[in-house]
């Protein structure tokens, strides 16, 4: 069942000559040879693709199935469906059991059932030990194939998200978080949040509809790892699973993320005495062929952590910051590029500028040949840490095929890392990287600023209230 | 780098559920091969040859626990600078470097004196204020220039470097009360380089590039406490719960973290970074007879140095209720302590398994009664401090945190909290609750061997606090043997009135002074 993949890292021979008292930074190592475990894949004849990593170290099995569909699919007055399904799949009782019998259930055997919604996937996730497996893919099976969305626990949830809501401007990092993603992605789902009255206005009726629609056998992916064999996870789910109908992936159309947005400064007044900032724009999506030389170089100029340049600047030179950084995010519907720090207030125009000026740079002069090799060659080496547990690899799998990419994406990657050249980087450098026409959200109390937002853009005050 | 903050606790709480509880040879299936070197330094091993990494974990025993005032903040600006790397890594000339961070440093102290000064003479010789504050000044920018020309010899974040390009992934440390952990995980074939760049750090750190990183670290105070509502509330708990105890401190205040000193960290270091003290795990794709060959080479030639003062102090018992309040720009939050056990007390493994019962998942008491049956909370989650997944060296506190519903106030969901202590305290737990919290235990040490840098930690932690790795093996068995009678017990001796701390954080609207 292995297929084995030779994977090159590093590059030289091992010069320890002197054998005593190397200096660290002049080791080099052998290419580090590994064969990669693959999962098997097989599908079943009402249409899950199972993604399996047999794995007997540990009693323990992993497993998770992932669904189209997920909240930029939510209608905007009813923003919050996908999650309030969700959330009521796993906690409104299933098959035979009332959500309390559900709790003790898995409670009392220790198996860990959940259930979340994500933007383009709705994922289940079980784990457990190997010898409760029969329990817990009864439950499981219940609760994706008859969900008894109870109504008592369904009025719990809806105040229950509405509290939540209520509750989200109590930090300033959510707060700076959920303007940037409001204000970069405009009018687009990716930028909607649920509101006290979207989730009054869900129904039981809508909730049953979005599981009818979405949560069938044909519309997901599975991937397990652990201890259990081919036959023992096919006999599993050909009972539980097998009687489950086809019913067909219809997604409703979402168009992809475009530039709504007005250049500028958005302020979130908080009475705080740090300054949090995350200014940015969007990027590039999930399949963008330029997403290796944009790792590469982001490495280099705000992603790689300590090695970076604006890391090294902002925090190590200067001190004003512990997490500062860039980001690239990138999503099936258009990502985004950004870049955050949490400085003490009165220096949120010094780090402010700091960053915009490193950035500004990079784009006008690139990385150097030093930074790009010693970013290269972090993400290569490192690689080998999407193989490290069975669960990732058999995840690792399933969530390409997910998205559509072939199955031996992991390999092309990788691949495709190694042939990334400093002029690819300065090349989406120069493309992508942006210090004008940005979003730059501002958590904080402006009073103790050292500069005032207006030198940074325009400025619009966020309105803090809670809808 | 980071500093328990209530993310880690709650982290902590969360792993002591996944974990903390496992056994030698019986549910953890990897064999752990120890050894200790002449200075006194244990390592343990774990071959698993899943993938072709490995995580190493070095646990040294002295947390923030070990400050006393003058001092507080050096171990976690300690823990940060032992990032800077060493006298081989992190310089181009570490002789000419390091004469001028003795510069640097007496130049500091001159500006630390006549900060001091600055009181007296406003008091006494008001005329000669200014000229004070300009000799200030001129030497806060000869500390500058002196930071600029070192600055030339430091190859900045090198440490971070080498690792990051030899592929390491979980690269990290953080600073506790009794502990302060490094870890990492590389590629198999860097074993040497690993220990290679531990001990360099470990035998001979380099303390440079000091003053930034001060700011660094009270950034991440602002970050972590100043800004987080949950820290804010706990920070004035536990500095209410203790008032004799270490353990009052939860994260260093920042006029004592800006005073301190290099000299103040290097105290530190010598007093208490010593063989003795320094616990290593290494689980993954190795050879525990390389790794012993290695260990020998790299930490052999450490010097064991003399063990230095325990904490003596012991808090003294709570006289009385008492209760805080904290105004911040958030929604109300309910914070109880409780004092409980430290780890080696024979009453530890019931208020484990109290924890637990009232705290963990949806069936758990709390949870239940609050949460799913009066539904006065959004949430509440029950965690101990300071809350090592496997015990604390002294006593601590079990914490319960509520956040109640909109229109629900504080003090009821106290009342709900109190009615269900008191029904722990009265009747005796049912057998079926108590088998599926032992079920748990069961499950939870089975998993803590899922990551190589999970079992690496559990080992070199239980190793430092205990003395003996073995300590899992009898934590579970501890833990499986406690009955509804032991619980009953101690939850009525424990959940008293007199035993409690209640803090509440109040609403402040814009505008309002409070």
């Amino acid at each position: 069942m292995k297929k084995s993949l030779l994977i090159l890292v590093g590059l030289s021979m091992f010069l320890a000559a002197t054998v005593m008292a190397v200096n660290p930074r002049d080791m080099q190592f052998e290419p580090l040879r590994f064969d990669l475990p693959e999962p098997v894949r097989f599908e079943t004849d009402n249409g899950i693709s199972v993604y399996f990593l047999e794995d007997h170290q540990l009693p323990v099995i992993t497993l998770s199935v992932m669904f189209h569909g997920g909240s930029v699919y939510d209608p905007p007055e009813k923003s919050g469906l996908a999650e309030l399904t969700a959330t009521l799949l796993r906690s409104g009782g299933a098959g035979t059991r009332t959500p309390e019998e559900v709790d003790e259930e898995l409670d009392y055997y220790s198996i860990d059932l959940s259930s979340n919604a994500g933007d383009e996937a709705l994922v289940v996730n079980m784990n457990s030990l190997a010898k409760n497996d029969e329990l817990a893919f009864e439950i499981m099976a219940d609760m994706m194939r008859r969900p008894r969305f109870d109504s008592a626990k369904m009025a719990l949830e809806i105040s229950n998200l509405q509290d939540e809501i209520r509750r989200r401007n109590d930090e300033a990092g959510n707060v700076t978080r959920r303007v940037y993603y409001q204000t970069v992605y405009g009018g687009h789902p990716y930028g909607r949040y649920p509101t006290l009255a979207s989730v009054a206005a869900l129904s039981r009726a809508d909730i049953v509809a979005m599981h009818e629609k979405y949560y069938n056998p044909d519309n997901c992916l599975m991937a397990v790892a652990g201890d259990l064999t081919p036959a023992e996870l096919k006999d599993l789910i050909d009972r539980y699973l097998g009687g489950w109908s086809r019913a067909g992936r219809e997604l409703p159309e979402v168009p992809r993320a475009t530039r709504q947005y007005e250049p500028g400064v958005y302020y979130a007044e908080k009475d705080i005495n740090q300054a949090h900032i995350r200014f940015g724009h969007l990027c590039m999506d999930i399949k963008n062929p330029d997403r290796y030389a944009m790792d590469i170089m982001n490495f280099a100029l705000g992603g790689g952590g300590f090695i970076s340049r604006i890391m090294g600047q902002v925090r190590t030179t200067h001190g004003l910051a512990y997490s500062v950084g860039t980001y690239v995010y990138r999503r099936p519907l258009m990502g985004t590029l950004f870049a955050y720090c949490q400085t003490r207030a009165d220096a949120m125009g010094r780090a402010m500028e700091m960053m915009l000026d490193i950035i500004e740079e990079v784009k006008r002069e690139g990385i150097t040949t030093e930074e790009f090799e010693l970013a290269r060659e972090s993400i290569i080496n490192g690689f080998v840490f999407n193989y490290d547990t069975p669960g990732k690899i058999a995840g690792n799998f399933a969530y390409n095929e997910f998205h559509g990419f072939p199955p031996d994406q992991l390999k092309r990657d990788l691949e495709a890392y190694q042939a990334v050249t400093l002029d690819d980087c300065n090349r989406v450098a120069a493309r992508y990287l942006d210090t004008e026409d940005i979003v730059i959200v501002v958590t904080g109390n402006k009073e103790m600023f050292d500069r005032p937002m207006a030198d940074f853009g325009p400025v619009t005050a966020v309105s803090m209230e809670i809808e | 780098m980071k500093r328990g903050s209530i993310a880690a606790i709650v982290l902590s709480a969360l792993l002591a559920l996944l974990g903390g509880h496992l056994r030698a040879g019986e549910a953890l299936q990897f064999p752990v091969e120890e050894f200790v070197l002449d200075n006194g330094m244990a390592f343990m091993v774990v071959e698993r040859h899943t993938a072709p990494v490995f995580s190493g974990y070095i646990s040294v025993g002295v947390g923030s626990a070990y400050e006393k005032t003058g001092n507080i903040g050096s171990a976690h600006l300690l823990e940060h600078m032992m990032f800077k790397g060493s006298r081989e890594v992190g310089t181009s000339d570490y002789e000419a470097e390091k004469d001028l961070i003795v510069k640097e440093d007496s130049v500091w102290a001159k500006i630390d004196r006549a900060v001091r000064e600055t009181r007296f003479i406003e008091l006494n010789q008001p005329e000669k204020l200014e000229e004070h504050l300009n000799y200030i000044e001129k030497l806060r920018l000869i500390l500058d220039s002196l930071t600029i020309l070192s600055s030339q010899y430091v190859i900045q974040n090198e440490f971070d470097m080498i690792y990051t390009r030899n592929g390491a992934a979980q690269f990290n440390a953080f600073t506790g009360y009794d502990n302060t952990n490094y870890f990492v995980s590389l590629p198999a074939n860097r074993l040497e380089l690993w220990f290679a760049m531990e001990s360099g750090r470990l035998k001979h750190p380099a303390l440079r590039e000091f003053f930034p990183e001060r700011d660094v670290v009270s950034e991440e105070r602002r970050l972590s406490v100043e800004t987080s509502p949950e820290a804010k509330l706990f920070e004035q708990l536990i500095g209410t719960a203790f008032i004799a105890h270490p353990y009052q401190i939860f994260w260093e205040w920042q006029s004592e973290e800006n005073n301190l000193t290099r000299d103040d960290l290097a105290d530190f270091f010598e007093t208490y970074y010593i063989p003795q003290r320094i616990t290593v795990a290494v689980v993954g794709d190795v050879a525990v007879a390389r790794v012993r060959e290695l260990a020998e080479e790299y930490f052999g030639d450490m010097p064991s140095r003399p063990e230095p003062e325990p904490i003596y102090t012991r808090e003294p018992e709570q006289p009385g209720e008492r209760r805080v309040d904290v105004h911040y720009e958030s929604n109300p939050v309910l914070s109880i302590a409780y004092h409980k056990t430290s780890f080696d007390d024979p009453g530890e493994p019931a208020f484990r398994i109290i924890e637990d019962l009232l705290g963990r998942g949806r069936t758990s008491r709390l949870y239940k009664a609050l949460v799913l049956e009066k539904q006065l909370c959004l949430n509440v989650s029950v965690y101990t401090f300071p809350g090592s997944s496997l015990g604390d060296m002294h006593d601590g506190v079990l914490c319960i945190d509520a956040y109640p519903k909109e229109g629900v106030t504080t003090l009821e969901v106290e009342e709900a909290i109190y009615a269900e202590l008191d029904r722990l305290a009265a009747e005796p737990v049912s057998q079926r609750e108590l088998t599926k919290i032992k079920n748990n235990i069961d499950a939870s040490f089975i998993w803590a061997s899922y990551s190589n840098i999970g079992l690496a930690g559990y080992l070199a932690r239980a190793q430092n606090l205990a003395r003996d790795w073995r300590y899992l093996s009898t934590m579970r068995d501890n833990l499986l043997a406690v009955t509804a009678e032991d619980i009953r017990q101690t939850a009525a001796e424990y959940f008293t009135e007199n035993n409690r701390t209640v803090a509440t954080l109040i609403p402040k609207r814009k505008g309002e002074e409070k």
